[in-house]
């Protein structure tokens, strides 16, 4: 087996720094191969910390559909905490892959994840710890090619070039066919990387940025996206994997000795959403929906049981008491984890499907307390956002959760959602209150503690592809004055109330909306030591204000600015499957206070149907 | 053997193992956590503890702090099943890798907390090393107190302990072939008096000046924890 040089070398380095258990691999059930014996060495990056990393199920699907290619070894790379980097630095040791414990320039492709947008100086960083240059155009021939993929690539625009390539939409079929391409023409000895990236372009799901030129109007709106070729795509078609039940499905997971934040068995039930909240990004991007059948999800679970130990199966979707088969899935699951001691959880129940029954089969609901989602705090706004919840629900929701033992109550918000006045964010600790007011109305005898209601209020950021994707974002100004509104409207000693820094919204506004010109602005923050930016204690608002003033590049154009609804935007040379023309329906519904129809009710035509898929709801 | 009845529903299995490698990096809680399930991958016929919140019964002797390897590691569990230990021995081993192996499995009512002595080899790898550095630091043992700081909380004074009554023997020596020096302790694994082999290295950085150069990968050291003994000096089992 290959040795580790944090093990060998650098003992001495892994005895001084945090959690040096992030750092050393050899878990059960990692993928060892022959490195001499396989045609390509992927490095699947995951731009944040071991412990975020492990417990991150796209992960887990894409090691497996790699490694199950004998030509394919795919191993894994975590970011390094704040005081490894620096030791990383000072002895100039290099980023190392976790199972072989080679460094990057070892490997043939290099693949970062982009879950959210704060990850994006992580990912510069992690280039420059491997000794990469982190634009594309910089990099050598021998250089390995850097692609990136996930979440965030429906905009990856303001990361764009500092990618070979980028894979949209599921990964699955596109990764292999990427890898195969790549060992097809190394074989035959046609591989340049230019004649590489050209030929990959082809793939569907495959968007090469260094293969458009991007045109600007004068006042600094996209004018066009201009192909180089004429077989270059003129967009980009996202890919999905049609038929769930035979996708591949890891039936091993890698057991992490220290503890991961999702330190589980997680079983995928469904992709995509039939609700249509207007300010969620997952539920349009992921459509269209496509369920596993229970029968291929149990064994699955059986099989994962076996294979892992684990004492806790968490059902993983959007919105899962949605799934057709949630009873005859949750009954099947019981007749055995109750035996064997495995609890089951349901991380994403809705307000309106909650009932004493899934209360009762869950354990997430069984211990501690219940997370519920309102949104926004009035009806008015609830309806504009499309949640579909009204406060009856809401009601029913929490008497059950209080009625079954529960006196913590934690309830998901949003400021500065489009439209939204005083009255709404009053509103919302009127809802807690009335939360409140609910637990007291049972007889004294049904509770033995005093109840707690959590509100915690992030702040919106208009995201691409929803039908809120050109709204403007309140400022920093305006959404201090509705988190201090709030706060002074609480009067009820029951309600806590958290929020999410503003500061760390608008950044993330910036990088989710912004077009290649933002690029810069992150280069720069990464030379002035920005890393693990999703982390509060390495966040720094001053050092990006100067990173966007030193590179010219204004904020507000791509926050407080609302984008036009001719205007080119960044994320059009993207083809998500849901279409611009339905999302402006829906945002114009969104201005007539008018809800919209789950798709288990009405199809509304989102578009996403096109792309084909299982389903029985599409049309 | 105890068998088992209605008021004795489980026996008590006690598993030996190593634990090397990169798994020195893992934490006693990690290690506990890390057990659970393997010993449930395993399919062993385990007892689950009573109560809101069932687990596997498991019992752990001496905790071993990160940055050290073991042969010596003792486990307890309880079955409800007398399955052979060679059959057990087997099973866990097929559910771990290779830096974690089960090295003996018996069952016993002996008490794990039977455990009175620990010995440990302390591989050192620093700058100057020599014979006579060696002998500096078994000498160090020699004196009638050997004082260390101990790891204090954040913000508090640390306070010196002697560590010297619980060392009961200790013997240094340079290796030429690969320039190190070997420390073979013997340390108190008392679970009211424990030695930490790492108050050892401690004593000798401060002490004798060992492992003290500032760039900190020119130097290296490790621990291993060898076997376990009783009171009467004999082996641990």
């Amino acid at each position: 087996m290959s040795t580790n040089p944090l093990l060998e070398q650098y003992s001495s380095v892994l005895k001084s720094v945090e959690k040096p258990g992030r750092y050393i691999g050899g878990e059960y059930n990692r993928v060892i191969k022959d490195k001499d014996a396989v045609k390509c060495r992927f490095a699947f990056c995951f731009p944040d910390t071991y412990e975020i990393g492990m417990s991150n199920l796209g992960v887990r699907i894409l090691y497996e559909v790699l490694n199950r290619d004998p030509d394919v070894w795919c191993e894994r790379v975590y970011a390094p905490w704040m005081d490894m980097k620096e030791k990383m630095e000072e002895y100039s040791i290099p980023l190392t892959a976790i199972e072989s414990g080679d460094p990057l320039d070892k490997f043939d492709i290099v693949a970062f994840t982009l879950q959210y947008e704060l990850c994006y100086t992580t990912v510069l960083a992690m280039m420059k710890l491997a000794g990469f240059p982190i634009w594309a155009k910089d990099r050598a021939e021998d250089c390995p090619l850097i692609i990136g993929g996930g979440p965030c690539a429906f905009n990856c625009e303001p990361v764009a070039e500092f990618f070979d390539l980028i894979n949209i939409g599921e990964g699955e079929e596109v990764l292999l066919e990427i890898c195969r391409l790549y060992n097809k023409m190394k074989d035959d000895g046609s591989y340049t990387r230019s004649a590489f990236l050209r030929e990959a372009s082809h793939i569907e799901g495959v968007y090469v940025p260094s293969l458009y030129e991007v045109d600007y109007n004068p006042d600094g709106t996209l004018k066009e996206y201009k192909p180089l070729y004429p077989d270059t795509p003129k967009t980009i078609r996202k890919r999905i994997v049609a038929d769930l039940d035979n996708a591949p499905y890891p039936e091993k997971l890698i057991m992490p000795y220290i503890e991961t934040v999702h330190d589980r068995i997680t079983l995928e039930v469904y992709r995509g959403c039939i609700r249509g909240c207007r300010f969620c990004q997952a539920g349009m991007v992921y459509r269209p929906i496509r369920e596993k059948s229970p029968d291929v999800l149990c064994k699955t679970a059986k099989c994962l049981y076996e294979n892992t130990g684990y004492d806790e199966i968490s059902l993983i979707s959007l919105s899962i008491s949605d799934y057709s088969g949630i009873r005859e899935l949750t009954d099947k699951l019981l007749s055995w984890t109750d035996r064997a001691h495995v609890s089951l959880s349901l991380p994403s129940l809705r307000i309106d499907s909650f009932s004493e029954e899934l209360m009762k089969k869950v354990s997430s609901v069984r211990t501690g307390g219940i997370t519920f989602a309102p949104e926004a705090g009035t009806q008015r706004l609830r309806d504009v956002i499309n949640k579909n919840v009204c406060e009856e629900d809401l009601m029913r929701a929490v008497g059950i959760a209080f009625r079954g033992g529960k006196s913590n109550v934690k309830l998901y918000f949003m400021n500065g959602l489009p439209t939204e006045t005083d009255e709404d964010v009053v509103g919302i600790s009127d809802l807690a209150s009335r939360v409140v007011k609910e637990y007291y109305s049972m007889p004294k005898s049904d509770r033995p503690r005093g109840v707690s209601v959590t509100i915690s209020v992030a702040c919106f950021i208009p995201k691409p592809f929803t039908p809120f994707q050109w709204e403007r974002q309140a400022s920093l100004e305006e959404l201090s004055e509705k988190q201090a509104l709030l706060r002074s409207s609480i009067t009820d000693k029951k309600i806590r109330y958290s929020y999410h820094d503003a500061k760390g919204s608008i950044i993330e506004a910036v990088l989710a909306r912004g077009d290649r010109k933002v690029g810069k602005a992150i280069a720069y923050a990464v030379e002035q030591g920005a890393m693990l930016d999703a982390w509060d204690e390495y966040f720094d608002y001053d050092r990006w204000m100067d990173a966007f003033e030193k590179t010219g590049v204004d904020p507000s154009f791509y926050t407080t600015r609302g984008y036009g609804l001719d205007e080119v935007l960044p994320w059009d040379i993207i083809d998500c499957g849901v279409t611009k023309a339905y999302l402006r329906r829906e945002r114009d519904r969104a201005y007539e206070g008018k809800t919209t129809p789950s798709c288990a009710e009405h199809c509304n035509g989102c578009g996403a149907n096109k792309l084909g898929g299982k389903n029985k709801w599409c049309n | 053997m105890v068998q088992l009845t209605q008021n004795h529903p489980h026996v008590n299995l006690r598993v030996k193992f190593k634990k090397l490698g990169s798994l020195q990096y893992i934490s006693h809680l990690d290690l506990v956590r890390t057990m659970n399930k393997i010993v449930v991958r395993a399919g062993l016929p385990l007892w689950y503890t009573e109560g809101f919140n069932p687990k596997p019964k498991m019992t752990f002797a001496a905790p071993l702090s990160i940055g050290t390897e073991s042969v010596a590691e003792y486990m307890d569990i309880k079955l409800v099943d007398d399955m052979p230990p060679e059959e057990i021995v087997r099973r866990l081993n097929e559910n771990m890798t290779d830096e974690m192996q089960v090295l003996d499995a018996y069952y016993t009512d002996e008490k794990l907390t039977r455990l009175r002595w620990l010995s440990y080899r302390i591989t050192v790898n620093t700058l100057g090393a020599s014979a006579e550095l060696a002998k500096k630091c078994e000498e160090l043992f020699d004196r009638g107190e050997v004082l260390v700081a101990k790891k204090a909380k954040a913000g508090e004074e640390p306070k010196l302990f002697d560590v010297k009554p619980l060392v009961s023997s200790i013997s240094a020596r340079y290796d030429e072939e690969t320039g190190r020096i070997l420390i073979d302790a013997l340390l108190s694994a008392d679970p009211s008096a424990f030695l930490n082999p790492e108050y050892v290295v401690k004593a000798l950085r401060k002490e004798v000046g060992i492992l003290s150069c500032p760039d900190i990968t020119r130097e290296s050291w490790s621990i291993m924890r060898l076997e376990g003994y009783l009171e009467d000096m004999s082996v641990f089992r």
